[in-house]
């Protein structure tokens, strides 16, 4: 009775600690956010008032955003438009270019298959932001700036290597003998690749496609450089140019970023499952 | 169902060879065993006859067909994998209609043909759900539909039963004997147990170190092993083996270590003097008052019989008793060798020198 006792009182105990850290973690986090929602239902003259709960709260704002009434949200659909089919094209391409590549490598053991790893690898020596001046003038060559595909090539660019290095670690732990008993029944590369192959990483092909698509959902920096025109640019974009202004409209600015921000939120939310065992998938042999 | 045939057939991975130049016949509808330690080439041999790994020199003829460039799926053999390598997204229904599915088989043909199989191996009650809803001997049993379903000329199985427990290994393996009975298709089967080996197999072929040692039934193994690696590999507790000279003066005997005297049945006068090996199965040693005195070590009872270790000539020999002695650690028994089962090799080869 004693020892089960103590054994309770120290998992309750371990438990305390952790809620100590998560808890200041979790409002360090969520504060931020709160204070987006306090403005997008607060009113525009009681935005500033500093309280933890506004006193007429209302859903004007959204009705506004929705309804692009106002300067800076003229093309608030075409730009959320915008920032959907760059991420879905992003997540898409991605997906298609590092399954590719991990199944050669991993799989059908093609020749140059490390020196292709450890290219992907150095990518990652050079900061994006770095690249985003050449990314530029390479994309202003081919003529692709406004385009909304220079976006999306910027973004497979960035997503593609580390894509790659998680598939391939993933795709290293299915055992060899699915693949031989897959080719003793008859399958072509082809066949092996659709039938066994894909089914067995989905996992891992969803928590990449989450990553590819969020990285290009959240792009500021590239979005801002390669697109410009008010119908190209993606709605990231358009939040910073409210800024412009001398009287922004913050109300309607957090207004658009709250909306903004749910559906990576319903998305992280909906394959959290995949996503942890995903991103860590072959970081330890199981 | 066909015949395979080995002729010569070398493996190298790179500038190390593995096999160097293999000879094995099998007939048709035989079930051969490859056995041997780990290491020895019976598995890579095994790929090379499924087409997983190129031959590197000599040919390989499945019936009348030299299958060296002939891509795995046609050869028309199945291969049954140690890791049972199911798919696991797929149901055992799918898992066994795969093959014929890629072929483009009939629907109705597939449905049939699993049918058979599942009830062959009474899988019938299993067919809709997930390999990891099953244990391992049904696990096996599905990998074995895959094969039995596509009705190949061969079946090849690798170590098909080293990932079970101890019981389920022997219940599998009569079943595995079983099911050639009935359907009398050529099987190569490979393992690293003599006793599976000698269990299941028609024909074994013994090797080691990428080389054929011998190979016969399983009863010439034993009871004629070709040199002292077979005597040694086959039968267990494994045959004592003891150094000396062969003595011929009138009557043959044996001079083993430390002076002692150990029976022989003939030898030929030439050979007087020669340094050999002595080998004799723990089962072939009688107490005896003529035999040769030894002092025990451990005492190993089984039940059924009754291992004894004990030092013959400052060497450790094993002796098996089926009928029961009153054995202490300590004692001083007399061991006497059946003269008529006694193996003699020759010491710098290991080659067979008794007939």
């Amino acid at each position: 009775m004693r020892e089960s006792h103590i054994a309770l009182l120290r998992a309750a105990s371990t438990e305390a600690k952790l809620l100590l850290i998560g808890i200041p973690v979790l409002v360090w986090t969520l504060l931020p956010i709160y204070h987006m929602f306090l403005f997008a239902i607060s009113p525009k003259d009681s935005a500033f008032s500093g309280k933890l709960w506004p006193d007429h709260p209302t859903l004007r704002n959204f009705g506004i955003v929705f309804r692009q009434e106002h300067y800076f949200l003229h093309h608030f659909w075409e730009q959320l438009w915008n920032s959907l089919f760059i991420a879905l094209a992003t997540g898409a391409l991605t997906l298609t270019i590092a399954t590719g590549a991990a199944f050669a490598i991993s799989r059908l053991k093609v020749k140059g298959g490390r020196t292709v790893m450890n290219l992907a690898l150095f990518t990652y020596f050079i900061p994006a932001a770095f690249l985003a001046v050449p990314m530029y003038r390479t994309m202003g060559v081919y003529g692709l700036l406004n385009s909304q595909w220079s976006l999306i090539i910027a973004m497979v660019t960035i997503a593609t290597p580390y894509a790659i290095w998680v598939l391939k670690q993933t795709s290293d732990n299915l055992p060899v003998e699915l693949d031989e008993a897959a080719v003793m029944d008859g399958a072509s590369p082809m066949q092996l690749f659709r039938l066994v192959y894909l089914p067995l990483i989905a996992p891992a092909l969803v928590a990449i496609g989450t990553y590819a698509i969020l990285l290009a959902w959240n792009e500021y920096l590239y979005a801002f450089l390669l697109l410009s025109k008010d119908t190209a640019i993606t709605l990231p974009v358009a939040l910073g140019n409210f800024l412009s202004a001398d009287d922004s409209p913050w109300e309607l600015l957090m207004t658009t970023g709250f909306v903004y921000a749910l559906p990576p939120a319903a998305i992280y939310y909906a394959f959290r499952r995949y996503m942890v065992s995903g991103l860590t998938a072959g970081a330890v042999k199981s | 169902m066909a015949s395979v045939a080995i002729r010569g057939a070398r493996k190298s991975f790179g500038t190390t060879a593995v096999i160097h130049g293999v000879d094995v016949a099998i007939a048709d509808g035989e079930f051969v065993v490859l056995v041997g330690p780990s290491g020895c080439g019976k598995s890579t041999l095994l790929r090379m006859i499924a087409g997983l790994e190129n031959i590197t020199g000599g040919e390989i003829k499945i019936g009348d067909r030299v299958v060296n460039h002939v891509p795995p799926k046609e050869r028309d053999v199945a291969m049954v994998f140690q890791n049972y390598a199911l798919y696991p997204h797929m149901t055992v229904a799918q898992n066994m209609a795969f093959s014929m599915k890629l072929r483009g088989a009939p629907q109705a043909e597939i449905n049939e043909r699993v049918k058979r199989a599942s009830e062959i191996l009474g899988l019938g009650p299993y067919l809709e759900r997930f390999p990891r809803q099953l244990s391992g001997g049904q696990r096996q049993r599905v990998a074995m539909g895959r094969a039995i379903v596509r009705d190949p000329q061969v079946f090849l199985f690798d170590e098909p039963l080293s990932n079970l427990d101890a019981k389920l290994r022997v219940q599998m393996r009569t079943e595995i004997k079983e099911l050639h009975q009935r359907l009398r298709t050529t099987t190569v089967y490979v393992t690293h147990d003599q006793i599976e080996a000698m269990t299941m197999a028609d024909k074994i072929v013994v090797m080691h170190d990428g080389l054929v040692e011998q190979i016969g039934t399983p009863l010439e193994l034993y009871d004629k092993p070709a040199n002292q690696f077979v005597a040694g590999f086959i039968g267990s507790p494994a045959m004592n083996f003891l150094k000396g000279k062969v003595k011929v003066n009138g009557s043959a005997t044996f001079e083993g270590p430390n002076g002692v005297k150990l029976p022989l049945s003939q030898a030929p006068s030439s050979s007087d003097g020669r340094p050999a090996v002595y080998g004799i199965r723990p089962e072939h040693f009688t107490i005896a008052d003529d035999g040769a005195e030894a002092e025990i070590v451990v005492v190993e009872p089984t039940g059924s019989e009754t291992q004894v270790f004990a030092k013959l000539g400052g060497e450790e020999v094993v002796a098996v008793f089926r009928e029961r002695h009153q054995f202490n650690p300590g004692d001083k028994i007399r061991l006497k060798p059946d003269q008529r089962v006694v193996h003699l090799f020759d010491e710098a080869t290991g080659k067979r020198l008794t007939a």
